[in-house]
């Protein structure tokens, strides 16, 4: 098998024994309950996508481990049309599914590694490339979705982690084998993590000397034993546990993030890429972090929902030739797509590693990143205008369902006559949604510090500018001779 | 010049990725099969005897990866448009 379906892929995630939790208790059946299934669906697009004619130009590419056609979320990029189709691919998933759909953060950290551990081969004379690429050959040949699990907890955010009072806010090795190694930590806001068959790990920051028995990446299967996961809350989430679907917003896709525990789990050497390699670290953050901030062209797919959700309210509110709204829409389109400009721009401007990967630029990809940290904020903002208050206080689908009460909520939150209130309702719902319940927590909160907090990209952006030019320009055009 | 045909011709049909299409390119390939029916079959591209490669792109940016089909006939769509002229060519045939 070298590319799963949409069911495939369902039927896979069922042969796994993942020991998750939620609200105190153990969920036996994680890809049927309720809270978790809208994120397995999200995921499912990823597979079902590949296999359709009109999508497969984008969502497929062709291996250069074996040649053969591979899911894109598997691909080692080998050229910039590989980039830039990586960021359509992104906006295509964000508007199919309105969310996120999680399995780029895996594209993303298999990208990362092939360079740095190519890298590390150079310097030390070690075999990760080798072992990392049997691995790759191993999830492109299944279709394997993985999960990057990079953000330890950190605790005192003062300290490394040496020196924490806590030796495993970090995840690090605890013990070395013969056969491998033992590792401890946790790792946290985990997108996908209970819908991947992989769990890739990675150092979170910059590591000194004394930190290298943190200075550890590897990759396991997800129902390794000792691994537990516990599911993140979501504003409205309990939403999708009641027995209508029109309140959710989203009647089929959603998100969700776990805590990893890694409670003394046993990593085999054939599956470990790094070890003790402390200078790499940064090397390996930085070279993630920019992937997975072009990324965030998901970001754009999801604003198009939003935008075309609150063009719907507009015109069933009857207010869509208001100047002022239609001002409030050309203002989100020019947002949105300014997003979708960093997002290609990065892309179009990447280069080639001396192993052959081609990477992003780095610099338009932390400032792709920033504006994503604050535009979809005001596109929310303005979703929210355009909608009105009703978004806020509409009452419960039950109430409408209602045989008694559900008259008055069809005569008295009517819009425009030949609109159905039904649909009207839908459409608050879908804005609620985005910018107030489950999907907020993606494209708003994961807009914020999704592959690192603003300031993240900040001190990228101060690295990678060149400042040396600009000054260069500026002198010379004023008569300034530097000494 | 209208050249008479017994078999239909063999079009091997390659869409772009659907980014962010402008038009309904599945719909579109859809009423192009059912103007010309009976004088053209639709084929996947890699398909054998293919006498012509019908990109349907979403936009003008036209991003499909063409590479494979160097040398054949390629007619490439980026608008309904472009889909109704493409089927006035066919018809005229």
């Amino acid at each position: 098998m070298t590319m799963m379906n949409g069911q495939q892929y369902e039927e896979s995630l069922r042969r796994l024994n993942l020991v998750v939790y939620m609200f105190g208790e153990r969920i036996e059946n994680v890809v049927d309950y309720p809270m978790i299934r809208p994120s397995m669906n999200a995921v499912a697009k990823t597979y079902e996508l590949a296999n359709r004619p009109e999508h497969e130009d984008i969502m497929t590419a062709t291996s250069h481990l074996t040649g053969k056609k591979i899911n894109r979320f598997t691909h080692i990029h080998q050229s910039i049309e590989d980039l830039v189709k990586k960021s359509k691919m992104g906006r295509l998933l964000g508007r199919e599914t309105g969310c996120c759909f999680q399995r780029c953060v895996g594209m993303d950290s298999l990208n990362a590694l092939d360079m740095t551990t190519f890298d590390i081969d150079g310097k030390y004379g070690t075999e990760y490339h080798k072992r990392f690429l049997k691995y790759l050959e191993y999830v492109q040949e299944n279709d394997l979705t993985c999960c990057g699990a990079m953000t330890d907890t950190k605790g005192d955010r003062s300290l490394p982690p040496h020196q924490q009072a806590d030796k495993d806010l970090f995840l690090h090795v605890v013990e070395e084998k013969n056969e491998g190694i033992i590792v401890r930590g946790a790792k946290a806001h985990q997108t996908g993590a209970v819908n991947s068959h992989e769990i890739i790990v990675m150092p979170t920051i910059t590591l000194r000397e004394e930190d290298k028995e943190y200075a550890v990446s590897f990759a396991v299967p997800s129902d390794t034993e000792g691994i537990t996961y516990i599911i993140g809350r979501q504003s409205c989430d309990t939403r999708k546990l009641e027995k209508g679907t029109m309140d959710r917003g989203n009647l089929f896709f959603g998100g969700h993030e776990a805590l990893v525990i890694f409670d003394d789990v046993f990593v085999p050497w054939e599956r470990v890429v790094m070890y003790k390699e402390y200078d790499f670290s940064r090397q390996l953050v930085e070279q993630f972090a920019a992937y997975h901030r072009q990324s965030y062209a998901c970001k754009v797919g999801v604003g198009d929902v939003l935008i075309g959700a609150a063009q719907t309210a507009a015109e069933y509110n009857g207010l869509e030739k208001a100047s002022h709204i239609r001002d409030k829409i050309v203002e989100m389109n020019h947002l949105n797509e300014t997003l979708y400009c960093g997002a290609i721009a990065c892309a179009s401007e990447g280069h080639k590693e001396p192993g052959g990967t081609y990477y992003v630029n780095s610099l338009l990809a932390n400032v792709h990143k920033q504006n994503i940290t604050r535009f979809p904020y005001e596109i929310a903002r303005l979703a929210q205008d355009i909608a009105g208050g009703l978004l806020a206080t509409l009452p419960s689908e039950d109430d409408f369902r209602s045989e008694e009460i559900g008259k008055w909520m069809e005569k008295y939150y009517k819009g425009r006559a030949d609109i159905p209130t039904e649909y009207r309702m839908r459409i608050l719902r879908l804005i609620e949604n985005l910018t107030l319940g489950t999907a907020a927590t993606n494209y708003l909160t994961e807009s914020m510090h999704g592959a690192g907090s603003p300031q993240a990209q900040r001190i990228m952006i101060t690295r990678r500018v060149n400042m040396q030019e600009k000054q260069r320009a500026a002198k010379t055009l004023c008569g300034i001779e530097d000494p | 010049m209208r050249i008479h045909r017994d078999e239909k011709i063999k079009i091997g049909l390659k869409y772009c990725g659907g980014c962010n299409p402008e038009y309904d390119r599945v719909a579109l390939v859809r009423h192009i099969e059912e103007r010309l029916r009976g004088k053209v079959e639709f084929f996947e591209p890699e398909h054998e005897g293919i006498e012509l490669i019908l990109a349907v792109e979403g936009c003008s940016a036209a991003c499909a990866d063409l590479s494979a089909f160097q040398g054949m006939k390629i007619r490439i769509i980026t608008s309904i448009e472009d889909g109704e002229r493409f089927i006035r060519e066919i018809e005229e045939q």
